[in-house]
């Protein structure tokens, strides 16, 4: 008896699509969709592009199945594809470039709201928030970011620290507010 | 919470993404452009043989031969390269149709060789449309 799709791992599932597998491809969607959007989402997308891109991603991941060989995960391989593309339509436009030369203003922290991670990432600037998504939403590691966005390392290595502390800002403030005692207090 | 923990902490969040509640919906998009995709390949690549194959006949034509003469073997041959740039195993159809038909004595460029011309065309736009049609009932 043949197994269900809901059974298969996710290796077997991308193999049958590798060998033209749609149904076998569109579990795989219907399970990873929602992360891909997500993770777009939060590196600035507005939803209606990020579903866009999500999608192409999708279909790209479909012609390129037979090169997904299981060492990640597939979540993971397709948010890397969605992510490239996202860069190379934000490169297109050159916003971001443009937008993180501005300064923005220090967000406004509102200690006693809880703040959600969607919502702590709109205080990033648009470069920041890509980078930090990049690093700890797709798993790329600074060099493939560096590249992918064609930015030197070490702008990268600061665009993420940046970001980081601005999230930690909104939160984890309790941990700035100790840090700053700390450096006072010494 | 240290800096380490702090990003191992990050990372959980990232990871968190709830199931989107037009997830199905999504999917049966990206579902419905593959298929599509499918289907405009099918296409393009029936009409790319289709026109080869037609390309093929008509250089075919050009050459004004018998082939029960002495110069045969050589016409046959062009033919066949003719034939075969337009796809595998068109060379074959046409003999076969010109055996069945009576036309394997009949100069190229006569009344027989135009005869000839739409016939094997009209296989060729039979054997297309048969592919596309079972494509399309495969995607």
């Amino acid at each position: 008896m043949p197994r269900s799709l809901l059974d298969q791992h996710d290796v077997e599932l991308a193999a049958l699509a590798a060998a033209g597998g749609r149904r076998e491809f569109g579990e795989l969607v219907r399970r990873h969709g929602s992360a891909v959007r997500a993770l777009l989402r939060r590196m600035g997308a507005q939803a209606s592009e990020a579903d866009d891109i999500a999608q192409d991603a999708f279909l790209t991941a479909f012609q390129r199945c037979g090169e997904f060989r299981g060492d990640g995960t597939f979540a993971a391989w397709v948010k890397r594809i969605a992510a490239r593309l996202y860069i190379k339509r934000k490169a297109r436009d050159a916003r971001y470039v443009e937008e993180s030369a501005q300064e923005e203003a220090a967000p406004v922290i509102d200690r006693g709201r809880l703040m959600d991670l969607d919502e702590a990432l709109k205080t990033l600037s648009p470069v920041e928030r890509i980078c930090v998504s990049l690093c700890h939403g797709a798993g790329m590691s600074h060099p493939e970011i560096a590249a992918a966005m064609n930015l030197p390392l070490g702008t990268v290595k600061s665009h993420v620290k940046r970001g980081l502390d601005k999230l930690r800002a909104r939160l984890a403030p309790e941990q700035v507010e100790s840090g700053r005692a700390v450096h006072v207090s010494g | 919470m240290s800096a380490d923990e702090f990003d191992v902490d990050i990372e959980r969040m990232f990871a968190q993404t709830p199931r989107m509640a037009d997830s199905e919906l999504f999917a049966s998009r990206v579902e419905a452009r593959l298929a599509s995709g499918s289907r405009l390949r099918a296409v393009a690549l029936t009409a790319a043989g289709l026109i080869g194959g037609v390309f093929a006949v008509r250089e075919s034509m050009n050459f004004d031969f018998s082939l029960s003469s002495g110069q045969a073997q050589t016409q046959t041959q062009t033919l066949g390269q003719g034939l075969e740039a337009a796809g595998g195993g068109a060379n074959d159809v046409v003999r076969a149709v010109v055996d069945q038909i009576g036309l394997s004595d009949m100069g190229m460029g006569s009344m027989g060789g135009m005869q000839l011309f739409w016939v094997v065309a009209a296989t060729l736009v039979f054997i297309a449309a048969a592919g596309v049609v079972k494509l399309s009932q495969e995607a």
